[in-house]
């Protein structure tokens, strides 16, 4: 008996057992497929996603080829062939609160902070090449494949975007082959989760396929690090999506959940209609086009030298502190200088207050005690009995100053306040009782 | 009074005619001389150096052989005793090739993490007196993230195991690239372990891990480590599906070894019971510890490792202030770092008693223990040998003794001492084609690299198996390749080693403000160690299981002081699928094929210590579990049955006890674990089943009512099933379908030469549980089925 016919026996496939055995009645068959699940479960233990199958979405019909259906050409070198879809956005074309033109007028400076990779201030946002993959799966490994590489870049004020498509697995090899060539002529990458997921992923792919990997030392800013960092602070999470909608204020419609892109993939594998594609393409396409309006959005928000207030301040105060993180303390100064001192509404909150905190130390650390005490100063006028500066302050007047009643007189002030916790209410009565023993000293 | 040395206490045993009278067999094995090697020329200086620290100024004769083979390319197989310096014969050439090219990788294999580390330092220190620049690094679970990037690429000598291999580093080979270019030589120790179920696994571990390597162009050579089993040449051979050397005279000296055969006393000849074997293990064990002797006692579960545990605590806590480490029990569930405790304890001689089941066996360092008692035949004689070793690997004289229990393995090597002291008629048996465990794999090396048609991936012709997979949408062809199509981790839907990878861990909820976890415990032993209301016990300690949350795979237990302990009571139902063949012994029809057996846990007993009486019963409500498998069986006819004078329900538990017989010498017969097997009495619609434990056998309707009213009784024609327990089976019923002939033999002759009047666990099992006629009716049921010598 062959080999198949054995396991579907086992699985309870077979409607006539193999030897000419009469048909088996209703309990047995009940009995089979019961056990058939059963092998199945074994075999694939994972539990199912509940999803709405593509079947149900995509009625079987004529199926449309991917031409038919998306606009782009087959490409053929030297490893085979594959789809490719060439798109323009132009510079005027709206996008969210942006427009593509100012997408392209990013700072490098800004983006080799943002990446921590010197390198790319020497060059041209022409030179960023923007990466996209869509795969077979999320699980990693040498088993997921990227069948839609999705590639951006600026020609002028407006966004190329470059999809290669595998038709099937065997389009691999001469997919690759064009990222490869692309890749050669850009000068730096860009993507979203690049570092974790797109880029190693690729990687292997090249290994699979024995093409030389092009990533090897390209720079690459991959745009959810800063993300989380600037503007991680006010987002539930820091999916691309999320960015999208709270940030660029960019609505989708009709998008295909990223989850169920790979069972659409494998649907098209068995029916080879490219209307199964066509949401994954403009999925991948906007995905594209939105790294972009993100980088543009982030390169804006890490200038130190701004003239307007555009922004929200917390984002502000993190760019700030980005800034100062990576050891630029001079613009970091700028930026929380101009968070302080720009005059428009509402800025009297908490952020105010946190970036004067955050400048007037740095005044301290450097002995410009004017420049700090003045910051300490207006924060005790303008927010009374606040703690911090009451209490730097008190420690000027006691170090520096040797001013002890002047001292006490702040300690004071800072007492009377409400809602401070056991610790800071004991360090000031601490602090209090020592510049009395201090006066007392002095007036011996 | 001073202590006795090892020697005069074994001298004085020998003169004490209680304790000789028990001896089957008492073998002196004389020391032996060692044959030695030079080192050949070419080994480095370095490593030459770093040896001659170590004292080490020339080689075994097997260590010679076994570098010269390995150095000309070939596959090697080393079966030598423990301590012979067996990993001289693989770190040599390996460390030996990296210094002559920096480049070469090495891939270690051990079957366990804890051994995996223990090897490591041993490599580790060699190389550190080299003074050379050589990575070594073990990868497996516990290695963290940002450790795994520096191993993939500067590890020479990669230490892992093979489930690591199988989920963690053939599904990313790319990311070993620099490993799988570079790998010369992969070594795998302790090779008959990888037998039975897990060895098939393994067996298709090593088609990927070939398949891979040819991608990257490498042809590594394998050097292998096995204890002394009947076919380790073959079983090398079938697992690496390559031709492998022999290499299986040491050339080590050996020390001279005391082994004692020992059959515990008739305590009831009309019953047939013995004395159980825990109690001469206690007796011993307490003896050889009050000598400051260091005793390593093996059991053959983990229940009588905390049974006996407990015995010898209380021992030596009487009259004295209650020294916890004197005595430890060991096994797999125990937490890491108690084991590494306890393990410390051995080394300096803090611990003088421990309690182990086999986590001990495969080698991990404790040190010189000089005594060793196996209370039990430890499943074969390979083991046997294997546990005896952990006494005396270096110092002087030793001393093992094996203690026989009632089963019929047991009491057929007790008996047979020539069987056991002559060669190891043991073979180690895999099937890397069971359909289940091949597909597994299968999908798994899809997932690592497309199959290209013709392509050959062991004995099925798996073209067929991949257009199935196709069929099941995880697999797509193009081009006359299948490449993976699912978005699924295939390596993480199976586990190596049991049917399930989950495990059910231990809370301890005693303090109810701070929770602990004490053990894990595997999916499949859960329901019968850790179900509602059981006596679970670590380290002696009783714990009484509040609650088995299955759903959060938790056992909820707390500390109790109780005198009993608890053992499930289950059902097993078979029902045939399809018969792939059979053969006439008129008038019985033996067969081989696929059957669905479910089983369920549906009480326990609670069971008084040292009395052994059963103090109550309880019930359990946990979910059957279902197990599609192949079985052996064959068929009585009713009519010949309902001649024999007896009553239908005696007919019954003589088949039971046949059934009991044929389990254990079937087990012996195969070298499989007594519970790769499982048995079954039923018919072969799967309608009728026997009940076991509780209320006594007899037959049940399926859903579990009893009672001689149950509908169909008159249709019963019993069947005795032993199947293969595992899903898909492992082989194991198509050999017994084959030596169907030799198997009734052997049977026949158990349970006629068993002095017993009326049944015993050494035969049929015992009277009390299959009745007083259970004897007879097994020897007529043999006689009906003719065949007679």
């Amino acid at each position: 008996m062959n080999v198949t016919d054995r396991l579907k026996r086992i699985t309870g496939e077979a409607q006539n057992p193999a030897g000419g055995k009469p048909s088996v009645d209703a309990k047995r068959a009940a009995v089979v497929s019961d056990l058939r699940r059963r092998i199945d479960a074994i075999m694939e233990r994972r539990p199912q996603r509940a999803e709405p199958s593509p079947e149900r979405v995509f009625p079987e019909g004529r199926a449309r080829d991917i031409v038919e259906v998306i606009d782009g050409l087959l490409l053929e070198n030297d490893r085979g062939a594959c789809f490719v879809s060439d798109g323009v956005l132009l510079g005027k074309e709206q996008y969210g609160k942006t427009t593509v033109a100012e997408m392209t007028r990013f700072v490098m400076d800004h983006l080799a902070l943002l990446a921590r990779d010197q390198r790319l201030a020497g060059f041209d946002p022409a030179d960023a090449l923007f990466l996209d993959t869509e795969t077979t799966g999320l699980s990693g490994g040498t088993g997921t494949t990227a069948f839609l590489i999705g590639l951006g870049w600026f020609e002028g004020s407006s966004m190329i975007t470059r999809q290669i498509f595998l038709r099937d697995f065997s389009d691999e090899a001469a997919g690759l082959s064009l990222l490869r060539e692309i890749v050669g002529e850009k000068g730096f990458l860009v993507t979203f989760n690049g570092k974790a997921f797109d880029v190693g992923l690729l990687s292997t792919r090249f290994v699979m396929n024995r093409i030389v990997d092009p990533f090897g030392d390209v720079p690459h800013l991959d745009l959810l690090f800063p993300s989380r960092r600037l503007l991680g602070h006010r987002l539930d999470n820091c999916r691309l999506g999320t960015l999208e909608e709270e940030i660029l204020t960019f609505r989708r419609h009709g998008d295909v959940p990223g989850y169920e892109i790979p069972a659409r993939y494998f649907e098209w594998l068995r029916r080879r209609d490219g209307e199964l594609m066509r949401d994954v393409f403009e999925h991948n396409r906007l995905d594209l086009v939105s790294m972009a309006a993100l980088a543009a959005h982030l390169s804006d928000l890490v200038d130190a030298d701004r003239r307007d207030s555009r922004e929200i301040e917390e984002d502000l105060l993190a760019a700030a502190r980005l800034r100062l993180h990576r050891g630029d303390e001079r613009g970091g100064q700028r930026m929380l200088e101009f968070i302080i001192n720009d005059g428009s509404a509402g800025r009297t909150g908490t952020t105010v207050r946190e970036a004067a905190r955050e400048l007037s130390l740095i005044h301290k650390r450097r002995g410009e005690w004017d420049e700090a005490r003045g910051l300490w100063e207006r924060m005790a006028l303008q927010w009374p009995g606040d703690l911090f500066a009451l209490e730097e302050l008190a420690k000027w007047c006691e170090h520096r100053a040797r001013d002890y009643g002047g001292a006490i007189e702040l300690v004071e002030r800072a007492l009377d306040r409400d809602g401070m916790t056991q610790e800071e209410r004991s360090a000031l009565l601490h602090r209090r009782a020592r510049l009395l023993r201090r006066c007392g000293r002095d007036q011996e | 009074m001073a202590n006795l040395t090892l020697d005069e206490w074994t001298a004085r045993k020998e003169s004490d005619r209680r304790f000789t009278e028990n001896i089957r067999a008492l073998k002196r094995i004389p020391p032996s001389e060692g044959r030695f090697a030079p080192f050949p020329d070419w080994i480095d200086s370095r490593l030459r150096a770093a040896l001659e620290k170590d004292g080490i100024d020339r080689l075994y004769s097997h260590q010679a052989e076994a570098l010269e083979l390995v150095r000309q390319g070939r596959n090697v197989v080393l079966v030598t005793p423990t301590a012979s310096g067996k990993t001289l014969c693989y770190n040599l050439p390996v460390l030996q090739r990296i210094l002559e090219e920096p480049e070469t990788r090495a891939l270690y294999l051990f079957p366990t993490k804890a051994l995996a580390q223990d090897q490591m330092h041993e490599v580790h220190g060699l190389i550190n007196e080299t003074g050379a620049n050589i990575g070594t690094y073990t990868y497996d679970g516990d290695t963290p993230d940002d450790a795994r990037q520096a191993i993939r690429r500067r590890g020479h000598v990669v230490v892992t195991n093979p489930d690591m291999l199988h989920a963690g580093i053939l599904p990313h080979h790319t990311k070993w690239q620099k490993l799988f270019m570079n790998l010369r030589y992969v070594v795998i120790d302790e090779l008959h372990v990888y037998r039975g179920v897990f060895g098939s696994h393994f067996a298709n571990v090593i088609r990927r891990l070939s398949r891979i390597c040819r991608f990257y162009g490498a042809d590594p050579v394998f050097i292998c480590c096995s204890a002394t089993v009947a076919n380790p040449k073959e079983h090398a051979e079938r697992l690496l599906e390559r031709s492998v050397e022999l290499l299986d005279e040491s050339g080590a000296p050996r020390a001279g070894r005391t082994f004692i055969l020992y059959n515990p006393p008739i305590v009831n000849r009309e019953l047939g019971i013995r004395q159980s074997a825990l109690t001469p293990a206690r007796n011993m064990a307490t003896e050889l510890i009050e000598n400051n002797i260091q005793t390593i006692v093996f059991t053959t579960s983990r229940l009588n490792v905390e049974v006996l545990t407990k015995y010898l605590k209380d021992r030596f806590a009487r009259g004295k202030p209650v020294d916890d480490d004197l005595v430890t029990g060991y096994r797999g569930g125990y937490l890491p770092n108690l084991r590494r405790r306890i393990e410390a304890g051995l080394r300096d001689r803090k611990v003088m008693g421990v309690v182990s089941t086999n986590a001990l066996e495969l080698g991990i360092d404790i040190g010189d223990l000089e005594a060793c008692i196996m209370t039990g035949y430890p499943g074969s004689i390979a083991a046997t040998w294997q546990q005896a070793g952990r006494a005396g690997r270096r110092q002087g004289h030793s001393l093992a003794v094996l203690i026989a229990r009632s089963n019929p393995m047991d009491q057929y090597i007790a008996e047979n001492p020539d069987y056991f002291f002559s060669r190891s008629p043991e073979h180690c048996r895999v099937n890397p084609d069971n359909l289940l465990i091949l597909l597994h794999h299968l999908k798994s090396a899809a997932f690592e690299l497309p199959f290209q048609r013709g392509e050959r991936f062991g004995a099925e012709n798996i073209e067929e198996l991949l257009d199935y997979l196709e069929e099941k949408g995880v697999l797509h062809r193009v081009d006359d390749r299948w490449h993976w199509s699912a978005e699924s981790y295939p390596a993480d839907e199976i586990s190596l080693r049991s049917i399930n990878p989950e495990n059910v861990v231990v809370v301890d909820t005693t303090d109810r403000s701070n929770h602990r976890i004490i053990a894990e415990v595997d999916w499949d032993s859960a329901f019968t160690s850790v179900h509602d209301e059981a006596i679970y016990m670590v380290e002696s300690q009783q714990y009484h299981v509040d609650a088995l949350d299955l759903e959060r795979k938790k056992a909820y237990v707390r500390k109790v002081d109780v005198d009993y302990y608890t053992d499930a009571m289950t059902y097993t139902n078979v029902r045939v699928i399809d018969g792939f063949d059979q053969s006439r012994r008129d008038p019985v029809m033996v067969e081989h094929g696929e059957v669905q057996v479910v089983r369920k846990v549906v009480g326990y007993k609670k069971i008084k210590f040292y009395t052994s009486e059963n103090v109550g019963y309880g019930d359990v409500n946990l979910p059957e579990k279902d197990l599609h498998t192949t079985s052996y069986w064959f068929t009585l006819p009713r009519a010949e049955l309902d001649r024999l004078p007896w009553t239908r329900s005696e007919i019954i538990d003589g088949m039971s006890g046949l059934a009991y017989c044929l389990h254990h010498l079937a087990a012996m017969a195969l070298m499989a674990d007594i519970r790769d097997l499982d048995r079954c009495i039923g018919d072969k619609s799967g309608q009728w089943f026997m009940q076991k434990g509780g209320a006594g056998r007899s037959p049940a309707g399926k859903e579990g009512e009893t009672g001689q009213s149950a509908p169909g009784e008159d249709d019963f024609d019993p069947t005795i099933f032993i199947f293969d327990a595992y899903p898909g089976g492992i082989g194991f019923s198509e050999l017994l379908f084959e030596r169907h002939d030799g198997l009734i033999q052997s049977a026949r002759s158990l349970i006629e030469s068993c002095p017993c009047e009326h049944g015993c666990p050494t035969c049929v099992g015992p009277t009390l549980e299959v009745g007083p006629a259970a004897k007879d009716v097994a020897r007529a049921v043999l006689d009906l089925m003719g065949n007679r010598p």
